[in-house]
């Protein structure tokens, strides 16, 4: 009480700033702020009489702020609004226009409000807006609109920012992390980039259909298991084996030892920068330069080594990093036709119609397989188990624990490539006769043809297939033109073909083939339909390899094509090569191709 | 038999009665009931059974919980799924139309239905405001972000351009 009498003998400008300032942010302010101005004219006894008791009253109860302040404007639990510099000018010149008595007036109803408690205040809003006419309450509402802005990230509890954050994209979180010290902090948290991480590595994101390579420096024991980079279903599928082996994709194990936790931030932003460069087709080319004619077969672990085989006779064993030819491989007596490696041996199947098995760390021969009647045009390999297709129009078994051989017939021209699904225990055959066989390794009967006009099946010699299987809804040309006839043969074909297709729940979904008619067809396993074909190479397509999101082709017209998995729409195009693309590779962030002159040429998006 | 009354009363003491089911989208006032009514069937003749139960809720006020409770209400048939099962999916979903217009409010009220749906555990109410506030930042630069929430930027003029050039990566996509 007597401080606000002594503080009421001396008005100036300055205390009445305070005053507005006060009033008008409705902040926390000590009683010392609060002023009355001196009232002397005869008009205002009465207001003298209900202003100063009503201060009195309510700014005793000051110190409890629970009655004072409303939850937001309680400076103990959140702080408050900022005042306005500019606003606050703008309200003193205004208010210096006006004669002195109407200046005490004002300033007596922000006196009031601002002591009042927060029942009064709503009251008191209430009253003064149901007074107002349209174009004040228009004024109200455009200021209002300036005025309710909550910096949400910093002021919620940081596991609802948190929250909020994780359902950015990683563009919009990297503009968060340059707003404020506090938003950098929380917009940069580790949760929410292991969360992006998990959204997108190794899978397209639902949300922005975007999905980054994992580039995983694989183990050991998965390199054993893992054969042809271009076989996206080896041993267990990438696509299926997500989250919970993404602490394995934190690359650099060397690296992680150092510096223990690398932010997952920059995990993310690696592999973003590098599916940007597939995306826009930014590469840096690496040359491999030795073979002294046409490249046959390539492949490429993903990591530091690449194979190739050549009509000169001879496997060259590269280092990528270096370029650096490691090893030449010699004793096949004609051209090197096909070859698989792991981390231990060297598979390779010749034109000289042998398949030899190579420790290719010391250079040695192994062993040499014979009984092809004609050259060897492609193996593969699962543990003990040796497959290969031949231009003798079989594909033959080599179970190499036993020594014994199976010999599986039903091609009727050249089996150009042979895929072990190991999930499944099932083979793949692809042939010159335009289909692909699927043969049951436990009985080595042919469970299935694919092919025909009436499944939509390829024209020209088929020379590559990719069993793979995906969850993801895929694109199919019935999505453009689905009719009711598709749709019924689809289904009767499901039913007839339940017993063995619902019997082994591991079989792969999809098959890709590449074939001499210059078409990529998809085929659904269940149905035993193409229901993709993809168009846009103009001579035959000699291979083609694939992982979770791309399509690697390349083809006699001398074109590497990248194609997106899921669409099917071709996203580059690379011309350049001076000859036939006779075989490509393809890794996390590269992909390798042979040319019909020896060349091998690799594309690195990581550059 | 007839349900017995559930009066929500707010911090600002409010009553809401509501039905049963449309407070317990409320897990906090769904188990609360719980441990108030342990056993319903039995106690059924019991004399205090007309009485209502009043929950108190002393962080939400009277004009915030008039909204929660309209959410609720509008859901009240609908069963979410489990939660952390299909997190998944949840969260790369787009906002519910209903949703996204229902939270079409000012940022205060925004501020203080997410508040209130973290404080009665309501998770398809918290994840629809998280999503809202997400989709006020998105696409937006660091400046706009500023003006969008009268944020200040406390960065020194070194520190901004230092940090501008550790996020570059992100900007052309």
């Amino acid at each position: 009480m007597s401080v606000l009498q002594k503080v009421c003998k001396s008005p100036d400008s300055n205390g009445l700033e305070q005053v507005m300032s006060n009033s008008i942010t409705s902040g926390p302010s000590s009683q010392q702020e609060i002023q009355r101005t001196d009232n002397s004219s005869p008009e205002d006894p009465p207001n003298k009489s209900i202003v100063t008791p009503f201060l009195t009253s309510h700014l005793q109860d000051q110190d409890d702020c629970e009655k004072r302040f409303c939850y937001r404007h309680n400076p103990k639990v959140r702080f408050d609004r900022r005042s306005d510099e500019t606003k606050m000018r703008e309200i003193q010149s205004e208010l210096e226009k006006l004669p002195r008595r109407d200046k005490e007036a004002i300033s007596h109803v922000w006196s009031i409000f601002s002591a009042a408690p927060t029942q009064h205040r709503s009251l008191i809003l209430k009253g003064l807006l149901s007074q107002c006419c349209f174009p004040q309450l228009s004024l109200i509402s455009q200021e209002v609109s300036k005025l309710i802005k909550i910096d949400f990230i910093e002021t919620l509890p940081s596991e609802i920012a948190l929250k909020i954050l994780c359902y950015l994209d990683c563009q919009s979180l990297c503009n968060a992390a340059q707003v404020s010290t506090r938003w950098k902090q929380l917009a940069d948290d580790d949760r929410v980039w292991r969360y992006m991480c998990e959204q997108h590595i190794d899978r397209k994101c639902p949300q922005c259909g975007w999905g980054l390579p994992l580039m995983a420096v694989k183990k050991l024991q998965e390199c054993s298991r893992r054969r042809r980079s271009n076989d996206m279903d080896s041993t267990e599928s990438i696509v299926e084996r997500l989250p919970p082996r993404l602490d394995d994709c934190k690359p650099d194990v060397k690296r992680q030892k150092v510096n223990k936790k690398r932010p997952w931030k920059a995990v993310y932003s690696e592999r973003y920068t590098v599916e940007r460069n597939w995306r826009k087709g930014l590469y840096k080319i690496k040359r491999f330069e030795g073979h002294m004619d046409g490249v046959l077969c390539c492949q490429y672990d993903n990591n530091n080594l690449l194979m190739t085989g050549s009509y000169d006779k001879t496997i060259k064993i590269w280092n990528v990093e270096t370029g650096k030819l490691l090893r030449t491989l010699t004793g096949h007596t004609r051209g090197v036709r096909t070859l698989a490696f792991d981390d231990q041996k060297l598979i390779t199947g010749g034109l000289d119609s042998t398949i030899k098995v190579w420790n290719y760390r010391t250079g040695q021969c192994i062993s040499t397989y014979t009984g092809h009647e004609e050259g060897v045009i492609s193996v593969d390999f699962h543990e003990k188990l040796i497959v290969s297709g031949s231009a003798d129009n079989t594909v033959k078994v080599w179970h190499v624990e036993s020594r014994t051989c199976y010999t599986l017939r039903g091609h009727t021209d050249w089996v150009t490539c042979v895929k072990i699904h190991p999930k499944s225990n099932t083979l793949f055959s692809a042939s010159d006769d335009s289909t692909v066989r699927m043969w049951d390794l436990n009985t080595n009967e042919c469970l299935r043809v694919f092919g025909g006009v009436e499944n939509n099946g390829h024209v020209g010699q088929i020379q590559c297939v990719i069993p793979f299987s995906l969850k993801d809804a895929i694109v199919t040309d019935f999505d453009e033109k689905l009719t009711d006839e598709s749709e019924k043969q689809t289904d009767e074909q499901t039913q007839s073909d339940q017993d063995f297709v619902l019997q082994n729940p591991e079989l792969p979904t999809h098959l890709l083939t590449a074939s001499l008619d210059n078409t990529i067809k998809l085929w659904d396993l269940k149905t035993g339909k193409c229901v993709r074909t993809q168009f846009g190479h103009i001579e035959g397509v000699w291979s083609i390899a694939a992982d979770t999101f791309r399509i690697v082709s390349g083809a006699h017209d001398k074109l590497i094509k990248v194609w997106d998995l899921q669409t099917g729409k071709c996203m580059h195009t690379f011309a350049g090569s001076s000859a036939p693309i006779t075989c490509v590779a393809l890794g996390d962030s590269r992909f390798v191709c042979g040319l019909e002159n020896g060349d091998v040429k690799m594309y690195c998006f990581d550059a | 038999m007839t349900e017995r009354k559930i009066i929500i009363i707010t911090s600002d003491g409010d009553k809401f009665p509501v039905e049963r089911k449309v407070a317990e989208k409320s897990i906090l006032i769904k188990n609360m009931l719980k441990n108030l009514l342990p056993a319903e069937e039995e106690e059924e003749d019991d004399e205090d059974e007309d009485e209502p139960i009043e929950v108190p809720t002393q962080n939400v006020r009277s004009a915030v919980m008039k909204n929660i409770l309209e959410w609720c209400d509008h859901y009240k048939d609908y069963n979410f799924p489990d939660d952390e099962q299909d997190d998944d999916s949840k969260k790369s979903a787009p906002i519910d139309a209903w949703d996204k217009n229902f939270l079409n409010v000012d940022q205060e009220m925004l501020y203080e239905i997410i508040l209130a749906a973290n404080y009665l555990n309501i998770k398809p109410l918290l994840n629809a405001g998280c999503k809202v506030v997400a989709e006020m930042i998105r696409g937006k630069s660091p400046e706009e972000i500023r003006k969008t929430f009268n944020i200040v930027n406390d960065f020194t003029p070194e520190e901004e351009a230092a940090i501008r050039r550790e996020n570059e990566w992100a900007e052309d996509r």
